[in-house]
C-alpha cells in the first residue's frame, strides 16, 4: 500500500498525471476514488474488497473522464486485460494514461466489506480460479507484493458451466428462459463492463430494431444472447457484470462458457497483448466446422 | 408511402403448371403498400416489359417486383426497362418463384402458397430500397493470359491485334501446350507444329505482347478493371537477355539421360535444354532438380561438380545462382486457358482414384498414352515417326487402341466424356496404318462421338480406307505375356469374348485439369467443379466467363475440348475482353457499404476482416481542427459488397447497400407467422 | 405434435453459391420439401445471428444458414469470418437450450443442385420431428401478470441470485449453481 501511495502522490506532484484512479475505503467498504491532490493520494488502498474493474473508467464515450486530463490508473491482471483489450480496438490514447499495476492474490465478492476479508473457499470470487495475469503486463508500474494462490472457491466457474452443460437441452431452456425472465433491461451489465463502449449500442438501434427493448422475455432472450456474442473472445472474465445486475442472472457463467468456446476451438486466451489478435474477426484455413453440413 | 407495382409471370408453363398465378396477383394486390398487380404469359418479352414500363407511368410507382425466374436470370432486363420508363433500377427486385418454386415442387396449392410468401417477402425488401447510382471506376487496358497452350496464344494475339497489351504467363520454359507435342491433327491430318510454331512465333514477336515463360502467377489482388498479378518468374539459370539460342550448353551438357517431359517420357534431354527445337522463346533452361553442378550444391560440396555449359557459353548467359524473381503486372481483365492434363491411369492415383491397374500402364512398357503415341508418330519425336515399341524398339505388328479409359466411368474414374479421344483413336489407328502397312490396327469403343465438321467422315474413313478393325466391346486386362501384350476384351456385337496378342497398345486416358488448377482457381477467387474444371458463368449464355468479374475462361481448362473449339472460345474470350476495354470506366453495381460516422467508434474491425483492403481511417475534425476521433471510410471503388464488415461490426454502424439491415429486416418480418 | 405440423424454415442464403445452387437444383427439376423460404444476401459473411434470433421471433420452428465451401467464397473470406461466428452461435445456442436441430448450418456450391435438395429436405424433417418451436413461441406469448412481477420483485429483493419462488425445478438447479450452495448435479 505504501508503494502504491508513494507512487501515486510522485505522478500527481511532479504533474506527470493529473488524476490518479484507484480504491479507497470507506463506510461502504472499498470503492473508487479519483485522487487529484496528494492528500487523496493517501487514502488509496488494495485489498481483498478492490472487485472493482476500473477499466470501464477508460470508455472513450465518458467525457467527464477524459476531460480530467491524463490519467493514471490502477489496474488487477483482469483489469489490464481490459485495457489490452481497449488498445486492441483502438479505443485508448496509450499516451493519455499511465497504469499502475498491483499484484493480486484474488478478491472477494463483497466490496462493502467494513474490512478486508479474509480469503476462503467461501468468500473468495469464484473467477479468480485460475487467474494467469497476477502479475499485470501491460503496465508502466507494478506495485506490492507477491501474493498467493487464491484458494480454491467451492464451486469455479468452468465448474458451473460444466453442470449447465450436464443438463438436458429441456432442462437448460427452462433454466437461461427463467433467468432472462428476471432482466429488466437496465443495462447496467453493459455500463459496467469495460468492453462495452460502443456509441450507440446495438439494443439501442430503432431502424431497424433487432432488439426488443421492453423488458419482456423475447427481447430480454435477445438482448442477453447478443450481448454475451458480441462479448466472444473479448470478454476478459473480470465478473463485473454479474456483480452489477440488480436481477441477479448469472452473467459471468454464460461469458464464461463462450470464453471455453474459443479456447477450445481457436486456442484463444484473452491476455494483456494488444497485439494478440482476436479470435472474432480472424479465421484459419482450418478452423473447425463439425457443425456444418 | 410505398406505391409498388407486382408483376407475376407464367414464364408459358414453367410457372402457371404449378403456381397459380392468378391467385398470387390477387392476393398481391391487397398487401399494403402494392398499387398494382398483374400477371402475364412472358414478362421478360417486349410486351412483358412494356407492361411494367405502362405501369410504372400510370400508377408513379416507387418500386417494382417481377414474381418470375431467378434475378441470376433477368434482374438486369427488368432493371433495364424500370431505368427506361424513369424508374431508378435499384428499386426493381425479381421474386423466383420458378426455380425456387415452381420447378421443384407439384401440389398447387403448396406451390401458390409458398409463391405468395416469395413474392410478400420482395415487396416488403423493395419498400426499403433505395434509388442508387452505378458507381464508375476506371479500367486499366492491359489483359494477363495465364497459358500459352493454344487457346491462350489465340487470345492474346487476338486482345494484342486488338490494340491492348497482353502479359502471357506460361509455366513451362516455352509456350505451345501439348498441341505442340501432337503428331498431326484431326480432320484434316495437318501437321500440328507446322500451323501452331508460327502463332508462337508471332505471339513471341507482337508488340503488343510480354511474354514470360518458366512463370507461374503467384498472386492477384483487386477486381475487374484493376487487378495487380504477381508473377513469380521461376529462376532459369539462363540470362534471356545475353542467350541467343545457340545450344552450345546443351551439346556440352554431360546429363544426357533425363526422362523429357516433351517426349511424354519416351525420350532422354539434357539438364540445360530446350523443351522441343522449335520452342519459343529459343532460351533454354537448367533443371536444377537433375543438374549435375546442383546436385553438388545440395550436397554440400566445396567445389562445383560441374559447369560445362557454363563454360560452353560464348554470351557468358549462364548464371547459377539466379534466383526466382517477382515482377507486378497491372491488367483490367484475366483470361485463363490453363489447358488439361492426361490422366495417369497406372498403380499410383491421386486422392482416391482408384486407377486401372489391370490395364498394365506404367508395368509394361509397351502400354502407353494418347501423347506418347503422338510423339512416336512425330517426325521430331524420339523414333524419328517409325512407330517403334518402347521395350525392344521393333515395329508392332498389331497395335490396339482402347477407347474411354478413365473417362465416363463414375465409379473408378471421370464421371464425363473426354469429347475427344474418339477422334484422336482414329487419327491413331489411320497414322499407324499409313506408317505400317501390313499392321493390324484394332479399337476397342462404347461409342463412336464424332460430332464435328468432318468428324464422322473421318472417323470412317479410319475404317474404310484404312482398314481399322472397330470392335464395340471394353477390356477387362491388358498384361505382358513373353513377348506380345495380351488383350482381353469383349465384342457386343457378336456376343463373344475376344483375345489379342498385340504388340503394343495405346489407352485412351481420360481429359483431367492441370495439376494446381485448383489452386490458381482459389488465386483468382473463381469457382471450379468437383473435377477442377473451372466453372462457367452460365453453361449456354455466359460460357467464357466466370463468376468473378473480370476473368474469364478458355480451352480445355473449362472442359475436355478439341483444338478448333479451343481457339473458338480463346477468340470469345478476347471480344470479351476487348469489350470491357472498350470504355474508360466501368460501370459497377453500387453494392457498396457506408459507414455511419456518427455511430463509428474506430474500433476497425471492419478493416481487419475486408477481404479487398477497401477500409480506410478517417479523422472526425472540430470546428478548431482538432482530432475528436477517428472513424472507419469505406472507399466505394474498392468496396465488392460482402457485407462482412456489417456483420461484425458491433454497433452496426455499417450499412451495405442492396442488402441493408432494414432491407433483411423486413424480408424476414414478411415471413412472420402473425401480424 | 400433430401429423398436421408443417414447419416453417427460413434460409439465409449465400448469393453466389447457395442460391445459385437452389437455382440448379430448380433448373434440373429436383424436388424437394415446400417448407423453405430463401432470403438472399450476398455472402455469408453479412449473415449476422440478429437474423437467426429474428426469424424465431417472428415464428420460423427452423433456420437454415448454407454458403460457399472454405477456399470457394466469391468474396475470398466471408465464409471464413461466418465460420467462426456461426460455430460460436451454435455452441451459444446449444448452451441455452436450443436444439442444433433447429438450426442448420450448410455449404452448398453453385454445382450442388442435389446437395441443397438434400439439406432442404433434412433440415424439414429433422424439424417436423422436433415439432414447432413452442418453447420460443412460448417467450412470444409470454404475458407477464402484474401478480408474477410483484413476485420476481420480491424474489429477487429477498436473494439477488433468485429465489425458488416461481421457478421451475430445473431453474432451481440452475440457482443452485449461480449460489455456490454445494454441488451441483
Amino acid at each position: 500500500m505504501k508503494e502504491l501511495r508513494d507512487l501515486a502522490r510522485q505522478l500527481l506532484t511532479d504533474g506527470t498525471v493529473d488524476v490518479v484512479v484507484g480504491w479507497e475505503d470507506s463506510p461502504r467498504g472499498a470503492r473508487p476514488i479519483f485522487a487529484a491532490t496528494p492528500d487523496d493520494a493517501d487514502k488509496l488502498i488494495f485489498d481483498t474488497r478492490c472487485l472493482h474493474n476500473l477499466a470501464t473508467y477508460l470508455n472513450p464515450r465518458r467525457k467527464q473522464v477524459t476531460d480530467l486530463g491524463k490519467l493514471a490508473l490502477v489496474v488487477k491482471g483482469c483489469d489490464a486485460k481490459a485495457v489490452a483489450g481497449l488498445l486492441r480496438e483502438a479505443q485508448l490514447d496509450r499516451d493519455r494514461v499511465v497504469f499502475i499495476g498491483v499484484r493480486c492474490g484474488g478478491v472477494c465478492e463483497d466490496s462493502m466489506a467494513p474490512e478486508p476479508v479474509e480469503l476462503t473457499p467461501e468468500t473468495i470470487a469464484p473467477r479468480c480460479f485460475g487467474c494467469d495475469n497476477r502479475e499485470p503486463h501491460l503496465v508502466d508500474h507494478l506495485v506490492g507484493d507477491p501474493l498467493p494462490e487464491p484458494p480454491a472457491p467451492l464451486l469455479t466457474l468452468d465448474e458451473r458451466v460444466a453442470a449447465l452443460d450436464a443438463l438436458t437441452p429441456e432442462e437448460r431452456w427452462e433454466y437461461w428462459t427463467a433467468q432472462f425472465d428476471k432482466c429488466v433491461r437496465c443495462y447496467a451489465c453493459r455500463q459496467v463492463c469495460p468492453m462495452c463502449v460502443c456509441e450507440r449500442c446495438v439494443a439501442d438501434k430503432s431502424r431497424p430494431q433487432w432488439i426488443e427493448t421492453a423488458s419482456h422475455p423475447r427481447g430480454n432472450f435477445s438482448w442477453n444472447v447478443t450481448r454475451a456474442l458480441h462479448l466472444t473472445g473479448r470478454c476478459v472474465g473480470c465478473g463485473e457484470c454479474e456483480r452489477f445486475c440488480p436481477a441477479g442472472i448469472p452473467l459471468a457463467t454464460l461469458n464464461r462458457k463462450l470464453q471455453l468456446v474459443v479456447e477450445e476451438r481457436y486456442l484463444y486466451r484473452v491476455a494483456d497483448d494488444p497485439e494478440v489478435p482476436a479470435p472474432i474477426g480472424d479465421f484459419r484455413l482450418d478452423d473447425q466446422q463439425e457443425f456444418i453440413k | 408511402m410505398s406505391r409498388i407495382g407486382v408483376f407475376v409471370c407464367h414464364c408459358g408453363e414453367n410457372i402457371a403448371r404449378t403456381v397459380d398465378c392468378e391467385t398470387v396477383t390477387a392476393t398481391l394486390r391487397d398487401h399494403p403498400g402494392v398499387v398494382h398487380s398483374e400477371d402475364y404469359k412472358y414478362m421478360c418479352s417486349d410486351p412483358g416489359q412494356a407492361l411494367v414500363k405502362k405501369a410504372i407511368e400510370e400508377h408513379d410507382l416507387t418500386g417494382v417486383v417481377v414474381a418470375a425466374c431467378s434475378p441470376h436470370m433477368h434482374e438486369k432486363t427488368f432493371r433495364r426497362a424500370c431505368a427506361q420508363a424513369g424508374l431508378n433500377p435499384f428499386l426493381c427486385e425479381m421474386a423466383n418463384i420458378r426455380e425456387h418454386c415452381s420447378w421443384i415442387h407439384d401440389d398447387r396449392a403448396e406451390a401458390t402458397l409458398k409463391a405468395i410468401d416469395i413474392a410478400r417477402t420482395i415487396v416488403e425488401k423493395v419498400k426499403h430500397n433505395r434509388p442508387l447510382e452505378s458507381i464508375r471506376i476506371p479500367v486499366t487496358k492491359r489483359a494477363l493470359v495465364i497459358g500459352g497452350g493454344i487457346a491462350g496464344i489465340q487470345a492474346a494475339l487476338d486482345i494484342a491485334d486488338g490494340g491492348h497489351e497482353v502479359v502471357l504467363v506460361e509455366k513451362e520454359a516455352s509456350i505451345g501446350g501439348h498441341m505442340s507435342q501432337l503428331s498431326e491433327t484431326f480432320p484434316t491430318l495437318d501437321c500440328s507444329q507446322c500451323i501452331l510454331t508460327p502463332r508462337m512465333v508471332e505471339a513471341y514477336q507482337h508488340p503488343n505482347i510480354t511474354l514470360h515463360t518458366w512463370s507461374e502467377v503467384e498472386s492477384v489482388d483487386g477486381y475487374i478493371g484493376n487487378f495487380t498479378v504477381k508473377v513469380r518468374k521461376k529462376a532459369r539459370s539462363v540470362d534471356e537477355t545475353l542467350c541467343n539460342g545457340c545450344g552450345d550448353c546443351q551439346a556440352a551438357c554431360p546429363s544426357k539421360k533425363i526422362p523429357s517431359e516433351f517426349e511424354a517420357g519416351l525420350g532422354k534431354r539434357t539438364a540445360i535444354y530446350v523443351p522441343f527445337p522449335q520452342a519459343v522463346p529459343n532460351i533454354p533452361v537448367l533443371d536444377r532438380e537433375n543438374c549435375t553442378l546442383f546436385k553438388g550444391r545440395r550436397k554440400g560440396l566445396a567445389k562445383d561438380a560441374c559447369g560445362k555449359c557454363k563454360e560452353a557459353c560464348l554470351k557468358g548467359a549462364i548464371d547459377y545462382d539466379a534466383e526466382d524473381a517477382f515482377v507486378e503486372e497491372q491488367v483490367g481483365a484475366i483470361v485463363v486457358a490453363t489447358g488439361y492434363d492426361l490422366y495417369s491411369i497406372g498403380r499410383e492415383q491421386p486422392e482416391g482414384l482408384k486407377g486401372y491397374g489391370e490395364y498394365g500402364y506404367g508395368e509394361v512398357p509397351d502400354v502407353i498414352d494418347g501423347l506418347q503415341f503422338e510423339r512416336l508418330a512425330s517426325a521430331s519425336g524420339p523414333t524419328g515417326g517409325a512407330i517403334l515399341r518402347p521395350s525392344d524398339g521393333k515395329e508392332p505388328k498389331t497395335v490396339v487402341f482402347v477407347h474411354c479409359v478413365g473417362s465416363r466411368d463414375p465409379d473408378k474414374g471421370m464421371s464425363y466424356c473426354s469429347k475427344i479421344c474418339c477422334m484422336y483413336n482414329a487419327k491413331h489407328a489411320m497414322l499407324y496404318k499409313h506408317k505400317v502397312h501390313d499392321g493390324r490396327a484394332i479399337a476397342f469403343y462404347m461409342d463412336i462421338r464424332a460430332a464435328g465438321k468432318g468428324y464422322d467422315e473421318f472417323s470412317r474413313r479410319a475404317i474404310e480406307e484404312d482398314e481399322a478393325e472397330y470392335v464395340r466391346g471394353r477390356v477387362s486386362r491388358i498384361f505382358r505375356d513373353g513377348d506380345v501384350v495380351r488383350v482381353w476384351g469383349f465384342d457386343t456385337l457378336s456376343g463373344e469374348q475376344v483375345v489379342i496378342d498385340a504388340d503394343m497398345v495405346v489407352l485412351a486416358t481420360a481429359i483431367r485439369p492441370q495439376a494446381g488448377a485448383k489452386e490458381l482457381a482459389q488465386k483468382l477467387n473463381v469457382s471450379y467443379d468437383e473435377h477442377g474444371f473451372i466453372n462457367e458463368a452460365h453453361p449456354k449464355l455466359r460460357p467464357v466467363e466466370t463468376n468473378t468479374a473480370g476473368v474469364f475462361v478458355a480451352g480445355a481448362c473449362q472442359a475436355p475440348r478439341d483444338i478448333p473449339d479451343s481457339v473458338a472460345m480463346a477468340s470469345a474470350t478476347a471480344a470479351k475482353v476487348l469489350s470491357l476495354f472498350s470504355a474508360d470506366e466501368l460501370e459497377r453495381e453500387p453494392a457498396v457499404a457506408v459507414v455511419n460516422e456518427t455511430t463509428c467508434i474506430g474500433c476497425l474491425s471492419c478493416q481487419r476482416v475486408c477481404p479487398y483492403g477497401a477500409v480506410e481511417v478517417k479523422e472526425i475534425l472540430r470546428r478548431d481542427g482538432s482530432v475528436e476521433r477517428t472513424v472507419a471510410s469505406i472507399n466505394p471503388g474498392v468496396c465488392q459488397g460482402c457485407g462482412t464488415c456489417q456483420a461484425v461490426c458491433l454497433s452496426k454502424s455499417i450499412e451495405l447497400e442492396t442488402f441493408t439491415d432494414e432491407q433483411v429486416y423486413a424480408e424476414i418480418n414478411a415471413l412472420a407467422l402473425w401480424e | 405434435m400433430s401429423e398436421d405440423f408443417e414447419p416453417r424454415i427460413t434460409a439465409f442464403v449465400c448469393n453466389w453459391c447457395t442460391y445459385t445452387g437452389a437455382d440448379l437444383a430448380g433448373t434440373s427439376r429436383l424436388h424437394m420439401a415446400s417448407n423453405v423460404r430463401i432470403i438472399r444476401l450476398p455472402c455469408t459473411g453479412r449473415i449476422d445471428p440478429l437474423f437467426i434470433i429474428k426469424a424465431f421471433e417472428r415464428g420460423a420452428d427452423g433456420v437454415i444458414v448454407s454458403g460457399c465451401h472454405p477456399a470457394d467464397c466469391h468474396y475470398t473470406s466471408g465464409n471464413y469470418h461466418a465460420r467462426r461466428r456461426f460455430a460460436v452461435f451454435h455452441d451459444l445456442m446449444e448452451f441455452v437450450g436450443v436444439d442444433p436441430g433447429r438450426i442448420t448450418f450448410s455449404w452448398v456450391s453453385a454445382s450442388e443442385g442435389a446437395k441443397w435438395r438434400d439439406v432442404v429436405d433434412e433440415a424439414v424433417s429433422k424439424v417436423r420431428e422436433l415439432g414447432p418451436f413452442t418453447a420460443y413461441r412460448g417467450l412470444i406469448d409470454h404475458n407477464v401478470s402484474a401478480d408474477h412481477f410483484e413476485g420476481l420483485l420480491t424474489a429477487v429483493r429477498a436473494d439477488p441470485a433468485g429465489s425458488e419462488a416461481g421457478q421451475t425445478e430445473a431453474a432451481q438447479v440452475g440457482a443452485a449453481v449461480v449460489t455456490d450452495d454445494g454441488d451441483p448435479s
